[in-house]
């Protein structure tokens, strides 16, 4: 019985690592998701990607009103070249989520998560 | 626009914030770029000679400001260490003056215990807002260790904001704020009435929120803040600082059923000192 409530709690340990793990994984990322543009600070999520992407499709790209996480309005000169960082930074931030998350996940012990 | 952080550090007779104070500065300088100065007085400046931390203090700020140490002596607080408590002044009362002086245009103001480990507020220096504080704490654990001191200044009091990270605008509008944050550190026990808070001990969360929320129309308004304050708790002990990473063991319930866990490329504020100082020359090598 002992031994089984050591595991029971063994398991524990592990999964409140885990989970502390994946929480501040989350908020790093949402970090790198942040972006301070001309005054306003984006967050760059699949809403603003989408609707920055259907103005270009729709020919307006150039000094439109982006409204940022405050709803303050923010002009944006270049469009385009505000759409190719943002998708950069998206791209690379969820990569790396991915590719972390995928470690936390395969860590299967207290000490191997430490290591992630 | 000149840019930079400042740092302020008044040595008491556990903690040697000066020392901490170069940590947080190497840091800053790697990850965010700008110069950084410090702010002490000239008690904590004769035990940095003392103590032959003079010269790397001298390489790595951009300058060193020598004030007078302000008048805290009675403002003692318990510093923790896990479950060990030490009492010690808590010298903090003249984070005000910071509007005074800076040397920057734009300045960051920051805790010597929170640790730079990316660029994240960077993202912030040329946002359109004269003055911008973290509005929110977010605990290493989770929601399950915040109380509702951690988010309102008391009971029935005002949200908190967290003074831990504060950037500012060298300009008529900062100056204001700076000089009411002045005002109630003088009338301290008077605004504890007003804002049924507990005025044993000065903190400049306090007093930035109270005249944030004055300055808003006693309103809370919907408004650019910095990051959340991501901490680690007194109780929390920093046992190792490896490959960029900071190792921890996170009290589950007040100093009890601790929890190794790590964090890495995210800033975080130590708020257990001891901890840092115990593991100072491996956190000095993430600022290399």
């Amino acid at each position: 019985m002992q031994e089984q409530l050591d595991k029971a709690l063994e398991f524990a340990n592990y999964r409140q690592s885990f989970a502390i793990k994946r929480k501040t994984l989350k908020e790093k990322i949402d970090a790198k998701l942040t972006y301070g543009f001309s005054g306003g600070i984006f967050k760059i999520d699949r809403s603003l990607l989408n609707f920055v992407e259907m103005l270009i499709n729709r020919g307006r790209i150039e000094n439109v009103v982006l409204l940022d996480i405050n709803d303050n309005p923010i002009a944006i000169e270049k469009l385009e070249s505000f759409r190719d960082e943002i998708f950069d930074r998206y791209f690379t931030a969820t990569f790396e989520y991915l590719e972390e998350y995928q470690k936390i996940k395969k860590a299967r012990s207290v000490e191997t998560l430490l290591e992630v | 626009m000149s840019k930079g952080v400042i740092l302020f550090a008044h040595n008491n007779r556990q903690i040697d914030y000066a020392r901490m104070s170069i940590l947080a500065a190497k840091l800053a300088i790697k990850n965010l770029q700008v110069p950084v100065s410090l702010v002490t007085d000239p008690s904590t400046m004769d035990w940095m000679k003392e103590s032959g931390i003079d010269k790397i203090a001298a390489d790595t700020f951009d300058k060193i400001i020598i004030t007078q140490r302000p008048e805290d002596s009675n403002n003692v607080k318990n510093y923790f260490d896990g479950n060990n408590r030490t009492p010690a002044t808590f010298t903090n009362g003249n984070r005000f003056s910071v509007w005074d002086q800076t040397p920057y245009d734009r300045t960051l103001m920051m805790d010597t215990d929170y640790l730079t480990l990316t660029n994240t507020l960077s993202s912030y220096w040329d946002a359109d807002e004269d003055l911008l504080i973290s509005s929110k704490y977010n605990d290493i654990q989770g929601k399950e260790r915040i109380g509702y001191l951690d988010t309102h200044i008391s009971e029935t009091g005002i949200e908190m904001l967290w003074a831990t990270t504060v950037m500012f605008t060298k300009n008529e509008n900062t100056k204001i704020f700076f000089d009411l944050v002045e005002h109630i550190k003088t009338k301290y026990k008077m605004y504890s009435d007003v804002y049924r808070f507990n005025p044993l001990l000065f903190r400049n969360d306090i007093a930035f929120s109270i005249a944030k929320h004055i300055l808003n129309g006693y309103q809370k308004v919907d408004e650019y803040s910095l990051p959340t304050i991501f901490s680690t708790a007194d109780k929390d002990i920093l046992v190792d600082a490896d490959d960029g990473k900071l190792k921890f063991l996170v009290s589950q319930n007040n100093g009890e059923n601790y929890v190794a866990t790590s964090v890495a490329d995210k800033d975080v504020h130590v708020m257990n000192k001891f901890s840092i100082m115990r593991n100072y020359d491996k956190l000095m090598e993430l600022a290399q």
